[in-house]
């Protein structure tokens, strides 16, 4: 049987293959990537995809979550110089009780009650990279006026919800209403009636405003549960996504990323293989018969 | 001595044919010729048959027709494959990256929706959103134009093919011609059988065809029977554009673009079409379901100024609608964040954010929709990649055989000038020494 006299092809095609081999180790080594285009395993490049998409996800809520930290925790100190100012208000008006103040002084401590009104109202208006905090969802002006009858609100009660992880809302805000207008609980309604029992005198007036503040004030501490609350969520929030975000890189590695180790033995195999089809080839080509006949 | 004379001739011609292999011992698709000797009929005298010579018969090609058919089949198969893992790769490369482009965009947008979520009146998030909006818009259109590039590409490899095989099955028809008449004679057709042989090859690369034996020659068809060439004559075909612009391919007024399997052309037209329109209607799909839903997300809500959500994309059904998708507004207080009118409420960015959980009409969520696209991209590259390797070791094996049947062997080609020539030495010495005899002949005669 005849065998193919031209095996040059043949070597050609052999010495190709191993530089294909190299090459795609090298690639991999390079890039650190087992899967470079869709085609070198398309169902982990699928994967991949749903995992860079979550990952993208989960970066967004870390950056919602730290938004809102700065947003509760302003709402939150705004009702902290609420709740100092009050007692101050509740200790004015216990002052006021003891039987021995004159008139003048009854008016000086009112006066203080009105400024105490005024730094009230600023805080309720309280703002937050333009928008009130405590209009509920009118936020876009401010929700508490003083005029001649009293602080009206020009919010609503409307309340906002974040989402901080996949299936998971907090609500971000308690309406102005509720925390400074709940009737039995009123600050401006209670502050007012002070002001207005100083005005008039009434010991058992004063004192009874006195107690309406107490309570209002007592009821605020209460509100400002939720937002204890919800910053204490967000920051478990947190833990639990820089969590996942580790657990999804350890994920890409496993999907798509190379195993070192392993690539590198590949291709020391490869360029020695490769060496051995070149040897083989000069060793083979020049072979001939011509070679072997006397020259004459 | 008329019979060493002879000799000398043939010795000669035999060295020819061994010189011409030599020659061509590069050239591809030359197959080797061997010269027939035969003995020439013995002169016969009574008793005693006197031997008359040798005989140079003809100067044969070795060739094996069915492993040339072989290689026919072989080479359409490598043609074809590797036509498909060009243009695959090509609608690949759209859809590779995992950090850029449309899937990314896609959960960027329903990112940027959120961040508004924290502080639905901030016009600058706002209009981070159209921002997004804007471009997964351009990702959509882009990638639909370079789907629409790439078909052109494959238009115009078409009409290149087509016309390539007109020029090829011309000359064909011609050489047939040639061939048959040496065969009809009872002579080795040679190199026109050769250059015929290759000139098939050449057509087999481009599309598969069926090549059989006849008194007139070989009469060649496609896969499917249509004619392209019978004994001398050829049969053109043509490449006209239909109504969208896909090159159709016509033989005889037949429309045959369904029927041409194998080769380049069979690889164009099965990625053209069938594969790509899945990619172009699985997109366009991707991007009216989003847009439509989308939108409709946006009428359940209210924009900055109080008045119900309108559409937020445009978008249109059917083919064309990622190469139509964009951002039908540019006013970012049209956001329709609010679910009650009132300005700070972000009570409407839940089911703006839940379109990404939608199912499309896919039966699957935007981003799977997305992602079903790069794995049956990826797979079928993956598919076009093996059969490329595994036919490529196909035409190599029988690439081989044919060569060990008709190539040349420099050792034997050597060792056979080495044969003739000793031949030829030994034959003038035959005459030599009978033109002695001659002259001893001739002085014996003559006297002293």
């Amino acid at each position: 049987m005849r065998v193919n006299p031209n095996p040059a092809n043949d070597i050609l095609a052999a010495i190709q293959q191993t530089q294909a081999t190299e090459q795609t180790a090298l690639q991999e080594l390079s890039s650190g990537k087992r899967v470079n285009a869709p085609s070198d395993d398309p169902a982990a490049a699928a994967n991949e995809m749903r995992n860079q998409a979550s990952e993208s996800r989960i970066d967004q809520y870390l950056q919602s979550v730290s938004s809102m930290q700065s947003q509760l925790q302003t709402a939150d100190s705004t009702l902290n110089s609420m709740v100092t100012t009050l007692n101050q208000a509740v200790s004015l008006g216990v002052e006021a009780t003891n039987g021995t103040l004159s008139p003048s002084n009854l008016q000086q401590i009112q006066e203080q009650i009105q400024g105490i009104i005024g730094t009230a109202v600023q805080l309720a208006n309280t703002s937050y990279q333009g928008s009130y905090l405590f209009a509920g969802t009118e936020t876009n002006q401010q929700p508490f006026t003083q005029g001649a009858s009293g602080v009206t609100y020009n919010g609503n009660d409307g309340v906002n919800s974040v989402a901080i992880a996949d299936g998971r809302n907090l609500q971000s805000n308690l309406p102005g209403s509720q925390l400074f207008q709940q009737s039995g609980s009123d600050v401006f309604g209670s502050l007012q009636q002070l002001s207005d029992a100083l005005q008039s005198g009434d010991q058992n007036a004063i004192s009874t405003a006195t107690s309406a503040i107490s309570s209002a004030l007592n009821y605020l501490s209460g509100q400002r549960v939720f937002y204890g609350n919800a910053l204490s969520q967000l920051n478990d929030d947190q833990t639990n996504l820089n969590q996942e975000t580790v657990n999804l890189k350890a994920q890409d590695n496993a999907l798509v990323g190379a195993d070192t180790t392993q690539v590198a033995t590949d291709l020391s195999t490869a360029e020695t293989a490769h060496e051995a089809a070149l040897a083989a080839a000069a060793k083979i080509l020049p072979q001939s018969l011509l070679n072997y006949l006397p020259t004459n | 001595m008329l019979l060493a004379a002879n000799a000398l001739l043939v010795q000669q011609g035999a060295l020819e044919a061994t010189s011409n292999n030599i020659a061509n011992s590069n050239t591809p698709g030359y197959s080797r010729e061997v010269p027939i000797l035969t003995e020439a009929t013995p002169a016969v005298e009574g008793n005693v048959a006197y031997g008359r010579g040798v005989q140079l018969q003809q100067i044969a090609s070795v060739r094996d027709q069915l492993l040339q058919f072989r290689l026919y089949g072989e080479t359409q198969q490598q043609n074809n494959a590797d036509t498909q893992v060009n243009y695959l790769t090509q609608i690949e490369n759209q859809f590779s990256s995992t950090t850029s482009g449309l899937g990314p965009d896609i959960t960027a947008f329903f990112n940027s929706l959120n961040q508004l979520s924290t502080d639905p009146t901030s016009m600058s998030q706002r209009q981070g959103v159209l921002a997004a909006g804007n471009n997964l818009a351009s990702d959509f259109q882009g990638t639909a134009a370079q789907l629409a590039t790439i078909k052109q590409g494959m238009n115009q490899n078409v009409v290149q093919d087509v016309n390539q095989i007109n020029t090829l099955t011309s000359e064909i028809a011609k050489l047939n011609t040639q061939v048959s008449s040496f065969q009809n004679m009872g002579q080795d057709p040679g190199a026109t059988e050769d250059q015929r042989d290759q000139l098939i090859t050449q057509l087999s690369q481009l599309t598969q065809i069926s090549a059989i034996q006849t008194s007139e020659g070989l009469t060649i068809t496609t896969g499917n029977g249509t004619a392209l060439v019978v004994a001398n004559k050829s049969y053109d075909l043509q490449a006209t554009p239909d109504a969208t612009g896909a090159q159709q391919i016509y033989a005889s007024g037949q429309n045959i673009t369904g029927e041409i399997t194998g080769g380049q052309l069979g690889g164009l037209i099965t990625v053209r079409d069938q594969f790509l329109p899945t990619v172009q209607s699985s997109l366009d799909n991707l991007a009216s379901g989003l847009a439509t839903n989308f939108n409709a997300a946006q009428t359940q809500g209210f924009d900055l100024s109080g008045n119900a959500g309108q559409a937020f994309f445009n978008t249109t059904s059917g083919a064309g609608a990622a190469a139509n998708f964009s951002v039908a507004i540019t006013d970012p207080s049209l956001i329709a964040a609010s679910s009650d009118g009132s300005v700070g409420s972000n009570g409407n960015i839940v089911n703006l954010l839940g379109v990404q959980n939608q199912a499309l009409s896919s039966g699957q969520t935007p981003l799977d929709t997305y992602s079903g696209i790069v794995f049956s991209v990826g797979s079928a590259t993956a598919q076009a990649q093996a059969a490329s390797q595994a036919s490529t070791l196909g035409v190599q094996q029988v690439t081989d055989q044919i060569s060990s049947v008709s190539g040349v062997s420099l050792d034997e080609e050597t060792s056979n000038l080495i044969r003739f020539q000793q031949a030829f030495a030994a034959a003038a010495r035959v005459i030599t020494t009978i033109d002695q005899l001659t002259q001893t002949v001739m002085t014996m005669t003559s006297g002293s």
